[in-house]
């Protein structure tokens, strides 16, 4: 079986996001930079399932030379090979011009399986993996905890709301978003970094892709969240307070 | 007095055919002990070599060989009466060898020693007086393994040692005897000849039996790395810490053969106390049986037939073994190694293990919380951020940042700085210091945290730190050592000692004297570091110090070290609370920490213990606890 991981390289969670001067992006000197987590999982699929079925998991990612150190992590972890798309004007690209890289990309490799994050921790559009399957013309599921093979394709487990999960089979090849928390994740090794430095890594300059700049979608700005503190003071019996409680926490906070 | 008219009874004359048949009983005996030595020495030999040992400076070596070996301090001062017995049997046997020259010079008719000259009269004399000490050591050793039985020598009884007993006994007692025999009479003959066959007898058991320590383990000790839990650094890029036999270097495999199997390491260490597999003796004897069934260069592994991956992950690194151990085995190089092994090549699965790598991975400290809840902290507590001008870096480590207990003690001590008028900061960001994944044995993750915090210290231009946490202390100095050069550090204890005279005392002269503070020793401060008096010293100026029954090198762990604090629930009774029991039972109204890991194990064990519990504090609380009110909370500028 050979599998695609689509991966994206984001802001570590600790970093301290400020926002640069043209307002529509981050500084992002002296920023770290950690693996997107959902594509964490995504990856660790692709292992499992190339532990159990045997076949290849090579990693595909865009941007900047610091992506390749992100590219190296999942090499470590146990990707065979991996394509580094070379732009260094992503911020420029809506998630359709990202995919449509990312496809040209694929496109020749000709997976099995093509798998990518649920969405991204930074911009968190969810869109590159649908689109990704629309423009490489292939059947696709989103949400995705858990993948099995079968005889004749996939039987995949898909994330719904309120508890509820969907078991649904599908022909390969396939693009699947991953959800995060379907796997345990593998640590990083010194042997898995070691080994990882022979490994192919093949830079592709964006610019070799044919694919032609135009924005369907712009970004017009953005802005760090508010931080509020609100206290509300429930009235009435203890019993009414407690059951005006649950409401909420139901159903405004949604942690029940 | 007749023993001080006696005189040393030798036969005067050997036949040919006598000095013949001794000569081949010689040639034989020693043609057996190297059949079996010498295997073992080329196994030695034909191991890895230590890609870090350096032979010079040779003072410490030759130190450290004359204070255990021939003084036999450890023998003798953690076991004190078996010590002694042995420590009498071993000056024997040193006393001894010049004898024994004699005695085997004499049956080729060459004796150098003359019984009735002066100095051969006066060195048989000192010998009996040896003989003796050491027939009687050897007699309360034989006792003291059939008849008394402490479980640290295992469960079987080892009839080899008896055989040895029995031959030691025969050696000195045919010796004494000689004393009492006429002279040139066939009595002294037998004797003569029973001494002989004793010895001939005794040669060949050494190899093969624990005591191949004679002659291994005074090399062990001379060579041994010195400093406490000495971390290798990898060699080269195919080492990966100790996976197989290929893997063993010349010091593990010296040692694991001159283990003397006394289980003092299995007596002290709180895992093999509280029912998991973990047993530092069998780790060390799984090598030697390794070893001798595969040998060094073997790619077969070595968690696997001999030793298990789960003893391995349950060692606390108290390094209470490493301490006991009299000859010169380093317990936790080789846990530690085989950690790294399994670690590094991603042979160990466990879950809570693989959340805290992930969780150093991708943030800054080991709970895997996010950085703004420490920023949030400081701000509360008003800590000034270091900003290069202060005298001090303030280190919080993960327990500090992020732990509620830890924060407590933190904050208190920086009321105690800010009483003092010492300049301090911290850093605006800190990652963890790599302790739990540098004693799991994750080699890449440390190297990554010990490397972006030396960045970012040198940056801040930090010359001086000082912190609560014994685990950030010594893996900031030494363990960083392999990456670069770190500030100097000191340990809270240390600091607070220092400015002793400065703070403050309890309002009350009663108060002094109704706290009974029982002081628990954390492993890294006191066995890793040495650090006994400090603590005690501060504690004093708050109550009446007093001593559990395992304190200062014995003390016993809290169950937190070796990264085990976060690896979940413990098989069999909890250390912690074994230990939070011992210290209960002192009847102290006050357990004394200097350790936020063993502050928060002791927060819950202590709790178990009912209402009666005594309260828990740092030293630092115990401290900042009689600061004047009013005292100033924020940084007192002298």
């Amino acid at each position: 079986m050979k599998i695609i991981v689509a991966i994206k390289q984001v802001p570590e969670r600790d970093a301290q996001i400020r926002i640069d001067a043209s307002g529509k992006w981050i500084q992002e000197a002296d920023l770290q930079w950690a693996l997107n987590e959902s594509d964490a999982y995504a990856l660790e699929e692709g292992l499992q399932l190339k532990e159990k079925h045997g076949g290849e998991v090579v990693v595909v990612s865009a941007g900047p030379e610091r992506v390749g150190s992100t590219i190296r992590e999942a090499l470590a972890k146990g990707a065979d090979r991996a394509i580094h798309i070379e732009s260094e004007d992503l911020g420029q690209r809506d998630a359709l011009g990202v995919a449509r890289l990312l496809a040209e990309a694929i496109r020749p490799e000709n997976p099995d399986l093509l798998l990518t994050g649920l969405q991204s921790d930074d911009l968190g559009y969810g869109q590159s993996g649908v689109i990704l399957a629309e423009l490489l013309g292939l059947p696709h599921a989103s949400l995705i905890l858990h993948v099995e093979k079968t005889d004749t394709g996939l039987t995949v487990k898909r994330e719904l709301e309120g508890g509820w999960f969907q078991s649904i089979d599908l022909p390969t090849p396939a693009v699947l978003t991953i959800q995060s928390g379907g796997n345990k994740l593998r640590y990083a090794t010194l042997m898995g970094i070691k080994r990882a430095k022979t490994k192919e890594v093949r830079r592709v300059p964006a610019a070799e892709l044919g694919v032609e700049m135009t924005q369907v979608a712009a970004l017009e700005r953005i802005s760090l969240p508010k931080k509020q503190k609100s206290t509300q003071i429930l009235p009435g019996s203890p019993r009414e307070a407690a059951a005006a409680l649950v409401e909420k926490l139901k159903f405004e906070v949604r942690v029940l | 007095m007749i023993f001080l008219s006696a005189t040393l009874a030798e036969p005067q004359h050997f036949s040919l055919w006598e000095r013949l048949l001794f000569a081949a009983l010689v040639v034989a005996s020693a043609g057996l002990f190297w059949q079996r030595f010498g295997p073992i020495l080329d196994r030695i030999i034909k191991s890895k070599k230590d890609a870090d040992f350096r032979l010079f400076p040779l003072g410490r070596r030759i130190g450290d060989f004359v204070w255990e070996v021939l003084c036999q301090s450890k023998v003798i001062r953690q076991r004190p009466l078996p010590g002694l017995a042995h420590a009498f049997v071993f000056w024997g046997f040193c006393a001894f060898a010049m004898v024994t020259l004699n005695h085997c010079a004499v049956g080729f008719n060459a004796g150098f020693l003359n019984p009735n000259g002066a100095i051969g009269r006066f060195y048989f004399y000192f010998a009996a007086v040896f003989a003796l000490a050491c027939a009687v050591g050897i007699l309360g050793l034989f006792v003291r393994r059939f008849v008394v039985r402490p479980r640290w020598l295992g469960e079987k009884l080892s009839l080899g040692s008896g055989v040895v007993a029995l031959l030691i006994f025969a050696l000195m007692a045919t010796y004494l005897a000689a004393f009492f025999v006429p002279e040139a009479g066939p009595a002294a003959r037998l004797l003569w000849w029973t001494h002989t066959l004793t010895l001939l007898v005794f040669v060949p058991i050494v190899p093969h039996t624990k005591h191949l320590h004679l002659v291994l383990s005074p090399a062990t000790v001379f060579l041994s790395r010195g400093s406490f839990s000495h971390i290798p650094p990898l060699a080269g890029d195919e080492d990966f810490g100790m996976i197989a036999g290929a893997d063993l270097t010349q010091l593990v495999t010296l040692q694991a053969y001159s283990c003397v199997e006394c289980g003092r390491c299995t007596e002290h260490c709180p895992a093999a106390n509280t029912g998991k597999l973990l047993n530092p003796k069998q780790i060390v004897l799984g090598l030697r049986g390794y070893l001798n069934e595969y040998g060094p260069a073997s790619q077969e592994p070595l968690l696997g037939k001999y030793n298990a991956q789960e003893a391995a992950f349950q060692c606390t690194t108290c390094g209470a073994c490493e301490f006991q151990c009299p000859v010169g085995i380093e317990h936790l190089p080789i846990l530690i190694g085989l950690r790294r092994g399994a670690v590094n090549s991603g042979a160990w699965d466990d879950d809570h293990g693989a959340k805290l790598f992930l969780a150093l991975e991708r943030g800054s400290n080991a709970f895997g919380m996010g950085a703004a809840d420490r920023d949030k902290f400081i701000e509360k507590q008003q800590l000034p951020l270091f900003d290069g001008t202060q005298e001090y870096c303030l280190w919080l480590g993960c327990m500090g940042g992020y732990d509620p207990k830890g924060r407590e003690i933190v904050a208190d001590f920086a009321r105690v700085m800010n009483y003092l008028g010492t300049s301090y900061g911290v850093l605006r960001k800190e990652k963890c210091t790599g302790d739990p994944v540098r004693r799991l044995g994750n080699d890449l993750l440390f190297q990554q945290l010990a490397e972006a915090n030396l960045e970012a210290l040198a940056q801040n231009k930090v010359k001086k730190i000082v912190s609560i946490c014994p685990h950030c202390v010594r893996t900031i100095q030494e363990d960083w050592k392999e990456y670069g050069t770190p500030p100097e550090i000191e340990h809270h204890s240390e600091f607070l000692a220092r400015h002793l005279s400065r703070l403050p005392r309890p309002p009350t002269q009663e108060h002094q004297t109704q706290e009974k503070i029982v002081f628990h020793d954390p492993c890294y401060l006191g066995r890793y570091r040495n650090v006994y008096e400090e603590p005690r010293a501060v504690a004093s100026r708050a109550g009446v110090v007093i001593e559990a029954p395992r304190h200062r090198e014995r003390s016993f762990c809290c169950g937190a070290g070796g990264g085990l604090s976060f690896l979940g629930e413990e098989k069999g009774e909890r250390v912690s609370h074994v230990r939070a029991s011992e210290l209960a039972a002192t009847g102290a109204t006050t357990v004394g920490t200097a350790c936020p890991f063993c502050n928060t194990m002791f927060r819950d064990a202590l709790a178990a213990q009912g209402d009666a519990a005594p309260q828990l504090l740092d030293i630092a609380q115990l401290t900042a606890r009689s600061l004047p009110p009013g005292s100033p909370a924020k940084m007192n500028v002298s």
